[in-house]
């Protein structure tokens, strides 16, 4: 299996504060990789650096294609995901709550949807070229939407719909910009065990079927330990163990670190 | 109702009425009045408690009113009906009113006031669609949306005078002069949201106007710029006799001259402009800059995770929003032959902002309803001279109370997958 992902010596500082510490791993194409560790150990900003929204202290991150290496520190913004492909969920939801169900699938497809309308020009000349393109972006969002199962709520606001809808809706709006790499900051947060169980199957679809690399943050274990083919574990920004689901439920470390040592 | 709630609301009339003494005291009872040499107080305590006592008896009245909890939803339950008329037959009522403003001119009661009214709710109404874009889609607060309606006029009125060309060259250039003031303004402010936007749109919404003020040399400062071109009818001038060489209206239709040909004429051209504004902005709506556009009203983070190019979309806005007010800009200008910078002071850029808020941001037929309601309002009190902004104000408290969200506030999805149920 081909690395998709690596993350070389990653330093984050805020002020005084370190949130990230020399933090080195690597994800692989086709599978989950979980990022745990107790509060504050530093998920999210690892995330918000591959994203783009954080600009690292110090390390690399590296994205792989089929043979050559992009460096993500070069991308910031908007770019993380128009260039790189690279697309995150957010741990308190971010849909567009007034905007339809179908809207927010399309807004994910701006960029291609952008260029087909001649930047605005062939569509306010209703060219049948962007017709024909616009239904597409809306077959790509139906076959989403198929899939979670939300089809007939298409038309209704993503704010009306229920908070475990909301969390599948986020998800595959990210995938509709055809992601190399997904990032899943605590998809299963407020979700019941039967809505996890969905999002467990809806993550291994996209893990085999899409040939999407998964990367998550979950303090949900039935989640990470469901699905998941790597586990990196964190802790005050340092990483403490590295290795598959089942080593990580019996690491030493991994328990100290979520228990505290015994007296 | 108990006896406790009645004693209370009696109570909370005559706190209402203390702060009515306080108000209309000063402002009613001590009139000063000029005798000879000098000012002097004529006390006027009659009228002042006439008014206190109005508002304490209204005040219990309404307290009264509100613990049966089933009359107070008369008005807006009135107002409701009437939004969701409009919603469903969304299409029939703008096809209606449009066929109503293209014969306006010609109905029996039309006269010249009430075709000046028509126009300036018409230049509102475009002012009020062109804002929508930036305030209502795009969700950037703008203040000193004034300032493209000058940089528009200006523009026009510059290019009219210095060549000479005619209104329907100036027309684009003005627009595209605003369109680029509008990307000057937006690039500075790209990062800033809500309060502070708003406040650095104000200011330059000042700025141009300050500018127009002491740029003696270009602008003619507070003097204004006169003898600006009329608009001619495609090259046929609206003249009683026409200059050497030169055909002009009434004589090319064989008609008697009036000077109402013109202002119908100006009626037209605002309508045009207007609808040209409207049909522009439900188009672009559904395109993807205009679904961005939304997206970024909602979400900006979100936006950005997606790919959309917040710097392009907010830039686009604030250029297309501009655009039409500089085309309003121009049509105030040649309708007025002469501009000064008092005609874009901060209270216009207020007025259309209004409009847009209370209309309902993003609901086009929410901007027309709104412009008549306070546009007209406003004019219908014109005898009351500085008073009738009372009437304005009380206009605004009163969409606020009863339509909080705006007179129209419901969203249509640009695109349906299931199409249109009803």
């Amino acid at each position: 299996m081909s690395n998709l992902l690596s993350v070389e010596n990653l330093t984050m500082k805020f002020g005084g504060l370190t949130a990230i510490d020399d933090l080195s791993f690597d994800a692989k194409n086709n599978q989950i990789t979980s990022i745990i560790g107790p509060n504050g150990a530093g998920k999210t900003t690892v995330f918000n650096c591959l994203t783009g929204f954080y600009k690292p202290t110090n390390g690399q991150m590296f994205l792989h294609k089929e043979d050559s290496k992009i460096s993500l520190r070069k991308y910031t913004d908007f770019k993380i995901a128009y260039v790189a492909k690279v697309a995150r969920t957010f741990q308190n939801i971010r849909l567009f709550p007034a905007m339809s169900v179908l809207e927010n699938l399309l807004v994910a497809q701006h960029n291609e949807l952008m260029v087909a309308s001649g930047y605005s020009l062939f569509g306010l000349l209703n060219l049948k070229s962007y017709r024909d393109k616009e239904q597409l972006a809306v077959d790509k969002a139906k076959y989403w939407l198929d899939i979670i199962g939300l089809t007939h709520r298409a038309d209704d606001n993503a704010g009306d719909l229920p908070y475990g809808d909301q969390r599948k809706l986020e998800i595959v709006r990210a995938m509709c910009i055809e992601p190399r790499l997904l990032c899943l900051d605590e998809p299963a947060a407020g979700l019941n065990p039967k809505e996890s169980a969905e999002l467990n199957k809806l993550l291994k679809f996209i893990k085999t079927e899409k040939q999407t690399g998964i990367l998550l943050i979950e303090h949900d274990m039935s989640v990470v330990m469901g699905i998941s083919d790597h586990v990196v574990v964190l802790n005050y920004g340092k990483k403490i163990f590295e290795g598959t689901a089942d080593q990580t439920k019996n690491s030493k470390e991994v328990i100290e670190a979520y228990l505290g040592v015994d007296e | 109702m108990e006896k406790k709630d009645i004693i209370q609301s009696f109570k909370d009339s005559l706190f209402t009425g203390l702060i009515a003494l306080a108000l209309f005291g000063p402002i009613v009872g001590l009139r000063t009045a000029s005798k000879g040499e000098g000012l002097f107080i004529t006390p006027q305590w009659g009228v002042v408690f006439l008014l206190v006592g109005l508002c304490i008896l209204g005040r219990f009245l309404i307290n009264l009113n509100s613990s049966r909890k089933t009359e107070i939803t008369f008005f807006s339950k009135f107002t409701s009906k009437f939004s969701a008329i409009t919603e469903d037959k969304a299409k029939h009522f703008a096809i209606t009113a449009i066929l109503f403003a293209v014969v306006f001119p010609f109905l029996p009661f039309t006269d010249r006031y009430f075709m000046d009214v028509a126009i300036m709710i018409l230049t509102y109404i475009m002012l009020g669609w062109g804002l929508n874009i930036v305030v209502g889609l795009a969700g950037l607060l703008d203040l000193g949306y004034v300032a493209f309606y000058a940089v528009g006029a200006y523009s026009y009125a510059l290019i009219a005078t210095t060549f000479g060309w005619s209104f329907w060259i100036c027309l684009p250039l003005a627009g595209l002069f605003a369109a680029f003031f509008g990307i000057l303004l937006g690039f500075p402010v790209l990062r800033l949201r809500g309060d502070y936007l708003a406040i650095v749109t104000l200011g330059f919404g000042e700025i141009i106007r300050i500018i127009l003020i002491n740029w003696y040399e270009v602008t003619n400062g507070p003097d204004g710029i006169t003898g600006i071109p009329r608009p001619s009818f495609f090259g046929l001038p609206f003249k009683r006799s026409p200059d050497e060489g030169e055909t002009s209206f009434h004589l090319f239709f064989n008609l008697e001259y009036s000077t109402m040909h013109r202002i119908i004429f100006l009626y037209y051209l605002i309508l045009v402009l207007a609808l040209i504004t409207n049909y522009f902005t439900l188009k672009i709506r559904k395109l993807p800059v205009g679904r961005a556009w939304e997206a970024l009203r909602e979400d900006e983070i979100a936006c950005k995770s997606l790919g959309v190019n917040p710097t392009n979309t907010k830039l686009t806005a604030f250029a297309i929003g501009a655009m039409f007010g500089g085309f309003a800009g121009s049509f105030f200008a040649t309708r007025q032959a002469f501009i000064s910078p008092e005609s874009f002071t901060f209270i216009e850029s207020a007025i259309i902002v209004a409009i847009v808020v209370l209309g309902g941001m993003g609901s086009q037929t929410g901007v027309v309803l709104a412009s008549i309601f306070l546009i007209g309002i406003t004019e219908m009190f014109r005898d009351l001279e500085q008073y009738r902004m009372i009437a304005f104000g009380g206009a605004m408290v009163l969409i606020m109370v009863f339509k909080p969200k705006g007179i129209l506030a419901n969203r249509k999805p640009t695109i349906l997958m299931h199409g249109d149920k009803k």
